[in-house]
């Protein structure tokens, strides 16, 4: 009997073990329907990033009243991978009642953009090839897999809300919906209190204002996936529930739907300029800030006026110049010296004059020559190319004897 | 005749070395079994081991021909007990906490408990917790709960602790009135030699773990002057006198 | 099963009798009163519906499973098995004709009315203060819902109670106990969000499995498979329960 006591336990600890091990491992193994929406979101990023010639995205919202439309936009994306050129066509209405349409073309020489309001083309061209500007993936994102975790812990147990249902040709539907009940009150609440504020009374006139019973009733949404795993549509949608200052409930219906259409049969076309009036831009690339690409530019003279405040005006009295006679991505020689113009001898007591040997900043963005001077100061100068200019950082500034200190040098071109 | 409490080989060894080694022992009904030894002898052990508190290394204990270690509850059915300090719920009053013994036998009823209460002089404080009971008072408690079921065999270790001399004397009638009229079988464990030998009728002395000798109290005291003698004696018999005996 | 039956009556008296069960009325009064005076503010300070006469209940189930629930099963299974251990009553009733399993079955099972009880109390005064102060929302369908979460929480709170009777018979002190099962409750809790594919083995997601119960569509195959993960973790806690129960020596 003793013996049966061990045994008995041994057997319940065992079948206990099994039994979860065995359901957790099924458990685990059987994705819930929001992690087939993960991975289709997941999948058909990934193809549109690596694999898909060409496709064409509908990105579309509205928002409802009743009924009545308060506010959409429309967007068309056309992507075209071999070409590596995309095509935005965008409309909307805001919540205001503002109409805005736009077109804009990227691809890696060219930007083009076009609005409702101005019948100009700005067109920036670049002399760098940017990079591939079809599609990026987002999952691919810098804190892509954090927002995951945070998006996947929001969740929770609302995963298993996703129903799927297969066809026969090896697409799936996915959907989804909950009604107030199974809304978490606090998302509900929060989500509630968002959409008062939207309508809070202050915007225009035909607006409804809720001020009362604010609720998230439903949210819906549809997931259609084709049979090669690519999400073709997904559909979402919320009616949040509340009440004006006369008591009329609104039902504000907010729908998003984005479509993925043309598979490898789109066709990006670049908009015919001629005969249109352009604004052309050139410039090095989209980021063109500090980096220099062209520090030969900068060889020669640049200038800037010594002024001095006389008598309520600005006088010069001489010029400040830094003539460069070698530069490139690694260093720069060169020499700085200060003119002063006759009759004003006695400012020039701070006269400076030297030559430097810089050497560029390791940091390859960075615009920055550090140099020594022979008195054993560091100091530097940093190449502007958007503007032309140079500027000086001294570390010692001084403006004695009622110099305005610049460290601004243009080229002297004349 | 049968005996009613059979202890075969009992052995437990505790980490420190204490415990008890190899005891057997046999009673019969009838038997006022005074278990005398000094503080530290396996007394307790003995006792927690026969009403399966602890779990014995080797050796078994049948009450009424049931095992205590396989066939626990037939064992302890006609068993009453009271080991060591007795214990009761601090929050039921001292009714509720023999109710809640009293449903685990089928003919026990609130009569019963009344009846106990009034054996053990506790009636008056019936309603009472035993949070403001003295030691003496939670004593009679816990023999009023080891009687309830009217058991055939009851074990009490050190009963009359706490008990002032009125209640010495009271429990003493008790034990002598339960033997008398229920035939109850006694198996009462104490360091109080004057108190064994006007309790009990047949004695075993318990030394370091083990069991030196069991004999009736009228063969010990035909041969020795008082039971003191004898328990001297016993254990120097066994070279192992101790100055701790009392 | 008269002997069970008598131990069960003896655990639900003591359990009465220490007014835990007091205790737990007053308090989950109390939850139900400050959730309401919460939501009666919200509703006048913002102009949120903020919950409707069926989503109170909701909203108080989906409060409590993670807090005040797990606490009182907590603090009762403790009290149950440390607290008898400490005060040496556990040798009461383990002296009488009555083997160790049945009293720790009977325990457990006194544990689990417990919590049913104060379940069923939470849905009554939830509901009523939903019907009685909050906008009516309330279809049958959303009604069966509601008694349906509240009766199935009982599940994973009982698996809880099991780990937590595990612990009262591992470690010495209710004071450990009680600190030791707040870290691994809140480390749970933890895990579920870094790891939330594996959350359905976790203790501490498993308390809101009543989730699965007001769905659209009735996940009929992941509820069986959360019961059964349930089950199997009930049916092992509670053996190495007993059996360091059983070993022990009092």
């Amino acid at each position: 009997m003793k013996l049966t006591k061990k045994t008995t336990m041994v057997l319940s600890f065992t079948l206990g073990a099994m039994l979860l091990a065995t359901t957790a491992i099924a458990d685990i193994a059987a994705k819930s329907g929001y992690d087939q929406l993960k991975d289709a979101l997941k999948f058909t990023a990934a193809q549109c990033s690596d694999n898909l010639k060409s496709f064409t995205m509908d990105i579309s919202y509205d928002v409802k009243d009743n009924g009545k439309t308060l506010s959409f936009m429309n967007q068309t994306e056309k992507c075209d991978r071999t070409k590596t050129a995309r095509e935005e066509t965008t409309s909307e209405q805001t919540i205001n009642g503002n109409n805005y349409s736009r077109q804009t073309y990227f691809d890696k020489a060219t930007y083009i953009r076009l609005s409702n309001d101005d019948p100009t083309y700005y067109v920036t061209e670049y002399t760098q090839e940017r990079k591939d500007m079809a599609f990026s993936n987002p999952f691919k994102e810098n804190n892509a897999d954090d927002a995951e975790k945070i998006a996947d812990a929001i969740v929770g147990n609302l995963k298993d809300n996703v129903v799927v249902t297969e066809n026969p040709d090896g697409s799936k539907v996915l959907s989804g919906s909950l009604t107030e009940v199974q809304i978490p009150s606090l998302i509900n609440a929060l989500a509630s209190f968002e959409m008062k504020q939207q309508f809070n009374g202050q915007q225009d006139n035909n607006l409804p204002h809720l001020s009362k019973d604010v609720f998230v009733k439903t949210i819906d949404g549809t997931a259609k996936i084709n049979k090669d795993g690519v999400m073709e549509s997904i559909l979402g949608s919320a009616v949040v529930s509340g009440k004006d200052e006369q008591g009329t409930v609104h039902a504000i219906t907010i729908e998003v739907l984005a479509k993925l259409t043309n598979i490898n049969s789109t066709v990006v076309t670049k908009p015919d300029l001629s005969g249109k009036k352009v604004v052309k831009n050139v410039i090095k690339n989209e980021n063109s800030g500090p980096e220099i690409s062209n520090p030969q530019e900068f060889m020669g003279k640049f200038k800037n006026d010594i002024l001095i405040t006389k008598d309520g005006k600005f006088v010069k009295v001489g010029e400040r110049i830094i003539e460069i006679t070698q530069i490139d991505q690694t260093s720069a020689t060169g020499r700085y010296y200060e003119v002063y113009k006759t009759g004003f001898d006695q400012y020039a007591t701070t006269k400076r004059d030297f030559s430097f040997t810089a050497t560029k900043s390791k940091d390859k963005n960075s615009p920055e020559y550090k140099f020594r001077t022979d008195a054993g100061i560091n100091e530097a100068f940093f190449l502007d190319e958007h503007a032309g200019k140079i500027y000086l950082n001294e570390s010692t500034t001084f403006s004695e004897g009622g110099i305005i200190f610049d460290s601004t040098f243009s080229p002297d071109l004349e | 005749m049968e005996p009613i409490i059979e202890i075969k080989n009992l052995t437990k060894q505790y980490e420190n070395g204490r415990g008890i080694k190899n005891i057997n022992l046999e009673i019969s009904e009838g038997d006022i079994f005074g278990f005398l030894g000094p503080n530290g002898a396996g007394k307790t052990t003995a006792m927690k081991l026969m009403t399966g508190l602890i779990h014995p290394d080797y050796g078994d204990v049948k009450i009424f021909g049931h095992s205590i270690t396989e066939d626990y509850e037939r064992a302890m059915a006609k068993v009453g007990c009271l080991i060591e300090i007795a214990e009761a719920y601090a929050y039921l009053s001292a009714f509720d906490n023999l109710k809640q013994l009293a449903r685990f036998y089928p003919d026990v009823d609130y009569q019963r408990i009344d009846e106990v209460l009034e054996l053990t002089g506790m009636s008056k404080y019936k309603h009472e917790k035993p949070k403001k009971f003295s030691l003496g008072m939670k004593q009679r408690l816990g023999l009023a709960a080891a009687i309830l079921s009217r058991p055939k065999v009851v074990i009490l270790d050190e009963p009359l602790n706490g008990l002032d001399v009125e209640g010495m004397i009271d429990i003493r009638k008790l034990i002598q009135k339960l033997a008398d009229e229920e035939k109850t079988t006694f198996f009462i464990s104490s360091h109080l030699i004057h108190d064994v030998e006007l309790t009990c009728n047949r004695i075993g002395v318990i030394y370091n773990g083990e069991i030196l000798n069991v004999e009736s109290t009228k063969t010990i005291l035909r041969n020795y002057a008082t039971l003191e003698n004898y328990f001297v004696s016993e254990v120097e018999r066994n070279g192992r006198l101790s100055s701790s005996v009392g | 099963m008269a002997v069970f039956q008598a131990a069960l009556v003896n655990e639900l008296e003591k359990l009465y009798k220490k007014k835990k069960a007091l205790a737990a009325l007053l308090l989950s009064l109390a939850v139900i009163v400050i959730g309401q005076i919460i939501i009666v503010g919200v509703r006048s300070g913002f102009g949120l519906r903020t919950a409707g006469s069926m989503e109170f209940p909701m909203l108080v189930l989906s409060v409590v499973v993670n807090t005040i629930l797990p606490l009182f099963t907590a603090l009762v299974t403790i009290d149950s098995f440390s607290g008898e251990f400490a005060h040496n009553n556990m040798r009461i009733t383990l002296t009488r004709p009555v083997s160790r399993l049945k009293i720790f079955a009977a325990k457990i099972t006194a544990i689990s009315i417990f919590i049913l009880a104060t379940l069923l109390l939470l849905l009554f005064f939830s509901i009523m203060a939903g019907f009685i102060f909050n906008t009516n929302s309330a279809t049958l369908d959303s009604f069966v819902r509601t008694v349906f979460s509240y009766i199935v929480s009982l599940f994973p709170m009982v698996v809880l109670a099991l780990g937590i009777v595990l612990l009262t018979n591992l470690l010495k002190s209710g004071i450990s106990v009680f600190f030791v099962s707040i870290l691994i409750f809140l480390g749970l809790k933890v895990l579920g969000v870094f790891f939330s594919q594996y959350s359905s083995i976790l203790m501490t997601t498993q308390l809101d499995w009543y989730n699965l119960f007001l769905m659209k569509s009735f996940p009929l195959a992941k509820i069986m498979r959360q019961f059964l993960i349930m089950l199997g973790s009930s049916i092992m806690l509670f053996t190495a329960g007993f059996y360091l129960f059983d070993k022990k020596e009092l």
